[in-house]
């Protein structure tokens, strides 16, 4: 089911201040995708989770799931949370401390006045899926917490809504079970075919797992794209620093050409993909991200973005190393080979090709 | 340490327990260890101990229920809606320290008894009627009056099981598709469950040792309850059968133990509830609406019938000669003749002295002995540990006049008869887990990485005591000491067994007042009570934000 979310704002009241949490967000959830609301802590994200979900009310706008309107000031429809048919797993879980497995998973089921036989095969069939058969009768205050993830999960699954909510469903687990359970999730929610938002701040989370990624800040949304283009094709340095490590070098746009853009730098003059809009004069960011930094062996240097410099420090990481690459008052962060067999202090020749080299318009 | 904590804890609790099971064996104080099953025959035969037991259970649930109902409303209100003022609720949460139950019980005599009851002769005079309305002294006026002055226990109970309340437990049922409602009965009330119970069960066994509201309001009416039983055996006719009363005592101490371990079991299991707390996004609180200020009205209503009108009764009657309507006449006859009368009792005046050297002597041993108790519970944790907290926790259930017909039996043996040491040690005793309490919460607070890396600093043993755990400790100390020093200047239930000629206390000379009916001087002896309770809470305090202050700038 497709969500709909046109012109929502809300304010929280604090202490006689005013905070916006949402300003005025126009959405398209698309059906059947995962689809991802990005943001630092305190963007809104969760805030417009809520609103769709029901349990909080915007100040303005309209929502729809699935073509019916759940919310609508101007027209005065407010569904409550447990007309909307949704699913939705919590940040804390929120299992029932005094139910067993059985009873917490059969629990939509019952507000639905299912037959006890068929709750006792949908259960059954739902703990299978979620690989917890048999701990029908283990008490809630017994799991663990990815078992009781898993329980949340089958929960919010068990009455088959045609909309699941995820918040930050793994920001409780460590950082171990977190990888493990991201895959599993990431492989039911493709079975299922289901409509999934889900909130997180976690970029690698969110690059993972999504079909599609809104990236929000400060109650708005910033940008939206598929994971590929959020990472590699966004030109606003937010999303850009958010998504992922970056170099940020300021400039000014010398010429343009083409499919490339020339930007003076105080590096020197740098080869860009070059973007809409631009004009010379205009001022810039270039932005590079630290895997595309490569080493150039030596000889005589060729070709665009080639710069010489001082390897200033080098930190080893494991699958890489991280080298600070000195040239003149600029420094650049590259991912580097970890059994190149470098030193500190060394001169480097640095390339990146210019493909990988955006320009932010700020 | 350890094994001398041990012998002490346990002597304290344990001796008037085992004194009182002998003592029910024997023919009477002065033939103790001569075995007989004489006095339990005699007092549960007696026709008139069904009436007593009925009663007992009566007025224990019943105070339970009211007292527990209200808490719900109270920390809900407090916890999950947008009331105004919210400073109330914590006001109306510490108030019965100022405030002595004996005060409180007989001020709402002042207020309702059916003679001259003063809510009474108003309402009379209104509406023209021979009788009175209300008459306080019935089982329904105990209940009520145990209840309001219960009400505190039971919220510091639920009130904070309600804050730690998850509030995503009650979204995702809604989510799952249920009713505000079907949220209501399936989910928010069985997880509160085990607070609910807790706090039953906790004022259950507080009502069940209560003894001012008992003896000031059931005794005129002839209503016994199984502490005003005891209290008419021994202190009442013309010998005090101390075997019969430890019979019957026996069956109110083993009800108690019993369930104060039922309370503990509730307490853990509602521990066992906390789940994962929810980081970061705080929960919406319930708009009340136009119901707010209606709701905030009651709560008020309830703050005033708590607080400020048992002090505004006992002030007016303190300075009328008799029992009057409020007035131009009540006014023009004012004076300060009770409060001259009391000034120059010499009764009053030794039991003024005698409560002000227990409550400081008394809380500050019992503060001691209670940050030893609480280190070895909180940080030794070995076996040895787990005993002396058992041993600490008994006698939270000790019902104050049984305990005291127990220390009786111990101290007709010893120089210590009718000595104020004897009240002294009884008061330590009985009131041992309120010091305990804040200062074992005061040390587990200490994380012992904080010790560590003090030690880590370079800081040696004593270094760290004085710069990191003493201060650390001052809160509480200072609230272990309030609380203990405010229960020992009001303390009645135990005081009316120890007392003698020569050792009596405030709570028992104004017991005497009441039942003289001299509620002049009762109510100008009640001020002046309410008055030490409240200094000594502000001189304390006033240490302690110092001393906390000065640890640290120094």
């Amino acid at each position: 089911m497709e969500i709909l979310i046109r012109d929502v704002s809300k304010d929280f009241h604090a202490e006689g201040r005013r905070i916006t949490a949402l300003s005025e967000v126009n959405l398209a959830i698309p059906a059947n995708r995962i689809f991802t609301l990005l943001g630092p802590s305190g963007c809104g994200k969760t805030t417009l989770l809520r609103c769709i979900v029901g349990l909080e009310t915007p100040d303005r706008g309209e929502i729809s799931i699935g073509g019916e309107i759940v919310w609508s000031r101007e027209k005065n429809i407010f569904v409550p949370p447990e007309k909307r048919g949704l699913g939705m797993v919590f940040q804390t879980y929120a299992i029932w401390p005094h139910m067993n497995v059985f009873d917490n998973v059969a629990y939509p089921l019952e507000t639905r006045k299912i037959p006890r036989e068929e709750i006792r095969g949908r259960v059954e069939k739902v703990l299978r899926f979620v690989q917890l058969e048999g701990f029908e009768t283990r008490p809630a205050t017994k799991l663990s917490g990815g078992q009781q993830q898993r329980v949340a999960l089958a929960r919010a699954l068990i009455a088959e809504p045609a909309v699941i909510l995820f918040d930050e469903p793994l920001s409780n687990l460590d950082a171990k079970l977190r990888e493990e359970t991201r895959k599993e999730l990431r492989s039911f929610l493709t079975e299922l075919r289901i409509t999934a938002v889900y909130v997180t701040h976690d970029r690698i989370e969110a690059l993972s797992l999504s079909d599609e990624i809104a990236v929000m800040k400060e109650g708005r949304i910033v940008e939206i794209g598929s994971p590929r283009d959020i990472y590699f094709e966004s030109n606003r340095r937010f999303v850009a620093d958010f998504i992922g490590r970056a170099n940020f070098i300021a400039g000014t746009v010398a010429a343009i050409g083409g499919s490339h853009a020339l930007a003076e730098t105080p590096i020197g003059k740098v080869a860009c993909r070059a973007g809409k809009g631009l004009a010379p004069g205009q001022e810039v960011t270039v932005c590079i991200r630290p895997e595309f930094i490569a080493l150039k062996e030596t000889g005589t240097p060729e070709g665009a973005n080639i710069f010489k410099g001082t390897l200033e420090s080098l930190l080893f990481v494991g699958e890489a190393c991280e080298g600070e690459i000195r040239i003149g008052e600029i420094l650049l962060v590259a991912r580097l080979d970890p059994t190149a067999g470098l030193r500190e202090g060394a001169p480097v020749t640095i390339h990146f090709d210019p493909g990988h080299c955006s320009l932010l318009s700020a | 340490m350890t094994p001398l904590l041990i012998a002490v804890v346990g002597f304290l609790t344990v001796c008037p327990v085992v004194m009182l099971l002998l003592g029910s064996f024997s023919r009477g104080l002065g033939a103790f260890g001569a075995f007989t099953v004489e006095k339990y025959v005699q007092a549960y035969t007696d026709p008139a101990f069904a009436d007593i037991l009925i009663n007992t259970a009566l007025f224990t649930l019943g105070s339970a229920a009211v007292a527990t109902a209200l808490a719900l409303v109270l920390s809900y209100l407090n916890t999950r809606t947008n009331i105004p003022f919210k400073l109330l609720f914590r006001i109306i949460s510490i108030t019965p320290m100022m405030i002595p139950h004996i005060l409180f019980a007989v001020s709402w005599v002042l207020l309702l008894n059916p003679t001259n009851g003063l809510i009474n002769l108003v309402l009379n005079g209104i509406l023209g009627l021979e009788a009175s309305l209300f008459n306080i002294y019935t089982l329904p006026g105990m209940i009520l009056v145990e209840g309001l002055l219960d009400l505190p226990i039971a919220y510091l109970i639920i009130a904070p099981a309600m804050a730690a309340f998850d509030v995503s437990l009650e979204e995702s049922s809604r989510v799952c598709g249920a009713s505000e409602f079907r949220t209501l009965t399936k989910v928010t009330l069985p997880v509160l469950r085990p607070a609910v119970l807790a706090a039953l069960t906790l004022v259950i066994v507080r009502s069940l040792a209560s003894f001012a509201v008992p003896s000031v309001i059931g005794m005129p009416g002839r209503i016994y309850v199984l502490a005003t039983h005891i209290y008419r055996i021994i202190a009442t006719g013309f010998i005090a059968d101390y075997g019969l009363a430890s019979a019957v005592g026996m069956s109110a101490l083993a009800t108690s133990i019993i369930l104060i371990y039922v309370y503990r079991h509730f307490t853990a299991e509602g521990e066992k509830f906390v789940t994962i707390s929810s980081r970061g996004y705080r929960p919406a609180v319930i708009d009340l609406k136009k119901a707010r200020y209606p709701l905030f009205g009651f709560v008020a209503l309830l703050s005033f019938l708590l607080i400020i009108l048992p002090v505004l009764v006992l002030l007016y009657t303190s300075l009328v000669p008799y029992v009057m309507v409020p007035g131009a006449r009540a006014f023009s006859m004012m004076s300060l003749r009770h409060w001259l009368a009391v000034l120059k009792d010499p009764l009053s005046l030794l039991s003024l002295k005698n409560s002000l050297f227990l409550g400081v002597a008394g809380a500050t041993l019992g503060v001691i002995l209670s940050v030893f108790v609480s280190y070895v519970v909180a940080k030794v944790r070995t076996a040895a540990s787990g005993i002396l907290e058992s041993l600490s926790f008994l006698s939270f259930s000790f019902p104050g006049i049984v305990i005291g017909v127990g220390f009786m039996w111990f101290f007709v043996q010893t120089p210590l008869y009718a000595t104020i040491w004897s009240l002294l040690i009884g008061y330590i005793a009985t009131y041992l887990p309120y010091g305990i309490r804040p200062m074992t919460s005061a040390f587990i607070q200490i994380h012992s990485h904080l010790e560590e890396s003090s030690r880590v600093c370079g800081g040696g043993t004593f270094f760290t005591l004085r710069r990191i755990i003493i201060p650390l400790l001052v809160p509480g100390i200072v609230s272990g000491w309030i609380l203990m020093a405010t229960m020992f200047v009001r303390e009645l239930s135990l005081s009316v067994v120890l007392s003698r000629p020569g050792t009596e206390v405030l709570a028992v000379q104004i017991l005497r007042f009441a039942e003289d009916g001299l509620w002049g001087r009762l109510s100008a002896l009640g001020i002046i009570m309410i008055l030490i309770s409240t200094t000594l809470v502000v001189i304390v305090s006033r240490i302690g934000s110092r001393m906390g202050r000065m640890y640290e700038s120094g």
